[in-house]
């Protein structure tokens, strides 16, 4: 496979194998003709309803017993421009949920609005900006398209081009040069009910040597009927020197919310971008992660968790790209399964020609906690360059029987045992997001769906 | 009566009998040596001990301070006072030494553990297992050698305070130093807390450090001799060997 077929957009020849239907296979980088890059808003829009209309809702197909199919979603049933349910005013799921903690700023989008939006005086003095990407378009044109769909193409699936096509609201952070945030900017997206299309759309911009946090929740009510789409695009762009810790939380509770999101950070020359996305449920979710380095310098920190339970469907693609060297890499994912769900993550290392003096390397560990459950875990790493090293590694593990016997032994029961034992397992990578409250309000969340599937966890235990 | 009596034990795992009717006393402020070659049922009887899921009981009983135990749970066996320093510690990635104290502690009281009570008694079992401050900020036995795994087994031992430890080859990978560290641990926890220890072992050395006052040896699932410290230097002398074919001659 060459890089030339690749960006010129074609899918590559490749020999009827298993594993054929990877991602890695079939991976183009976010860049190329589909992208934004040069064209105006409306361009793009115009584009995207046209793949809109002319494409059917995704299917990706993976080797073995892996597919994941949008097509039980009823799209005409939802609406394309959502009011919340109650206009102007923050959900109860994301009063409820967020951490009562210090934030340089915050904007809640519930359905296809913002309802709330509020920043830092003192920061916005500094000339940082944090209002809705319609807004953006409005007060700071120039910027917004400057940036807005660089590497974020707008026709690869029906729903990308949705999103594209359709967005409303939507948020825009800019750090300007030189400004170091300490307190996380804190992006919301809720879905406050069934019969929401959200189709969310994030630009964030870090400036030169900027330093600042941002956290995303994704959060839906639970709902017993019906269906909704968040069907979303994020895009983070920092410039030289520019440091970011990025971090998100994604949750959408019991009701049929599907998930179909692209996120893309762009590190720029010797910038540094620490991402750490907690997947942590949706009836079926399907996210493209990736993070590239652009320019020479760059390093980055990959690190992600997942737990799914019930029966949730859980598809992610997670990419280290690296498209100039000298530049640095570390990817790390979790994650666990239960109940009768479903979780696939592959990982992919790319290294593109000329990217010399790159040292990444990939880990996956997940663990198995049902009968019922499957998991599939999947590294690839593709190198185009020789003075180079990439590697990977991983584990699929199931409860360990000794540890929890250890345990045991020390006055814990089997419940508290296994409880610490999946938390343990999580820690390596939970530990690394340096915030607190966001790491108790994830280990809280993890203890809850192990608690409501410990008996499942318990006959999987017992029966081996 | 003693704390802890196992009568007429007999123990299979995947349907070989290793234990067949074994018969022990341990109290509090005793100190047992249990010694035997390889494959004599040695950990099978740390293990059932304590409980583990793969161990079957087919006879006998273990009775601990009155209770019979026979078919309780592992915690219920280490709320009651047992303890087992394991052969093989096992490491649990992403919990803190202390973490995990605090919750073994807390799992057998009914009002957790006041912060002040328990930095004092870390305090005091760091001091007693010559270990550095930040050891038990480590992830438990993750990435530690094997002596700091022994090491880790005592400090948690002092930490619980139980009436009866059984301590399972825990004198197997030590080097001489981290040896008497462990093994000077275990006799001031029996001379400073009463503590009544089961020491398993197939060497003598540690029995060096740690005067038993009642030898055991183990064959074939049965507990072919008792004696005193004397029985230590008869096997040092003559070999399990030896006593065997004696055994096996009067048997």
């Amino acid at each position: 496979m060459t890089r030339s077929a690749k960006r010129s957009g074609q899918v590559p020849e490749v020999a009827v194998k298993p594993g054929r239907h990877r991602e890695a296979t079939l991976y183009h980088a976010l860049a190329g003709a589909g992208a934004g890059n040069g064209r105006t808003l409306e361009q793009l829009r115009e584009a995207a309803l046209k793949s809109f209309e002319t494409t059917e809702l995704p299917i990706w197909r993976r080797s073995g017993f892996w597919t994941t199919s949008l097509q039980s979603l009823d799209l005409d049933a939802l609406e394309t421009a959502p009011m919340p349910s109650e206009p102007g005013t923050v959900p109860e799921v994301v009063t409820r949920t967020l951490p009562d903690r210090p934030h340089a700023g915050r904007i809640v989008q519930s359905a296809g609005s913002v309802v709330h939006a509020a920043l830092d005086p003192a920061l916005a003095e500094r000339g940082v900006i944090l209002c809705s990407l319609q807004e953006a378009f409005q007060d700071h044109r120039e910027l917004a398209e400057r940036w807005y769909s660089k590497r974020l193409t707008v026709d690869r699936n029906k729903l990308e081009a949705a999103n594209a096509a359709f967005w409303t609201g939507g948020a825009f952070l800019h750090v300007p040069a030189g400004v170091v945030v300490e307190d996380p900017f804190e992006i919301v997206y809720a879905i406050d009910g069934p019969g929401v299309a959200q189709y969310a759309r994030t630009l964030v911009i870090g400036g030169k040597t900027s330093e600042f946090r941002v956290h995303e929740y994704d959060l839906a009510e639970d709902f017993p009927e019906g269906q909704s789409l968040h069907a979303g695009a994020f895009e983070c762009y920092l410039e030289d020197g520019a440091r970011c810790r990025l971090a998100q939380l994604q949750d959408w509770g019991r009701g049929e919310v599907y998930d179909c999101s692209t996120r893309f950070v762009g590190v720029g020359r010797d910038a540094y971008c620490h991402w750490l996305p907690s997947l942590l449920g949706g009836h079926l979710v399907r996210q493209h992660l990736e993070l590239a380095v652009s320019e020479p310098g760059g390093d980055m920190a990959f690190r992600g968790l997942f737990f799914t339970e019930a029966d949730e469907h859980l598809d992610a693609f997670a990419v280290d790209l690296h498209e100039t060297g000298p530049s640095g890499g570390d990817v790390h994912w979790r994650g666990a399964a239960t109940g009768e769900s479903r979780a696939s993550f592959e990982g992919l290392i790319q290294i593109d020609p000329g990217a010399q003096q790159t040292h990444t390397y990939l880990q996956i560990h997940t663990m198995m906690l049902s009968p019922k459950a499957r998991l599939d875990a999947i590294p690839s790493v593709l190198v185009s360059a020789d003075d180079v090293s990439a590697s990977h590694g991983g584990t699929v593990g199931e409860l360990d029987e000794a540890a929890i016997f250890y345990m045991q032994s020390r006055g814990l029961d089997r419940p508290a045992a296994v409880r610490l034992l999946v938390e343990g397992f999580f820690e390596p990578v939970l530990a690394q997001l340096n915030d607190e409250p966001l790491e108790d309000l994830i280990r809280t969340k993890l203890a809850a769906k192990l608690a409501s599937a410990r008996e499942d966890i318990e006959t999987y235990a017992t029966s081996r | 009566m003693a704390d802890l009596e196992i009568r007429d034990l007999h123990v299979r795992i995947e349907e070989r009998e290793i234990l067949r009717g074994v018969d022990l006393d341990v109290s509090r402020g005793e100190v047992h040596a249990l010694m035997g070659p390889n494959g004599s049922g040695k950990s099978t009887l740390a293990n059932t001990l304590l409980g583990h899921p793969s161990y079957e009981i087919t006879e006998g009983s273990i009775t601990f301070k009155g209770e019979d135990i026979t078919a309780a749970e592992p915690h219920e066996r280490a709320h009651a006072g047992l303890f087992l320093a394991f052969q093989y510690p096992v490491s649990i990635p992403g919990v803190s030494v202390a973490n995990f104290l605090r919750m073994a502690i807390n799992a057998k009281r009914d009002e957790p553990i006041q912060v002040k009570e328990f930095r004092t008694q870390l305090q005091h079992a760091i001091e007693l297992l010559d270990v550095d401050r930040s050891f038990t900020s480590r992830h438990l036995n993750d990435g530690f050698s094997g002596g700091e795994k022994k090491r880790a087994e005592i400090l948690q031992m002092a930490m619980l305070a139980p009436d009866v430890a059984i301590l399972d080859e825990t004198d197997s990978g030590l080097d001489i130093d981290a040896l008497r560290t462990v093994a000077e641990g275990v006799q001031r926890l029996h001379d400073e807390q009463g503590l009544g220890a089961l020491i398993i072992t197939h060497y003598q050395r540690i029995l060096h450090y740690v005067k038993p006052e009642f030898v055991h040896i183990l064959m074939d699932g049965r507990i072919v001799l008792q004696g005193g410290v004397e029985l230590v230097e008869r096997l040092e002398r003559e070999g399990y060997d030896q006593i065997r074919q004696e055994v096996g001659a009067s048997a």
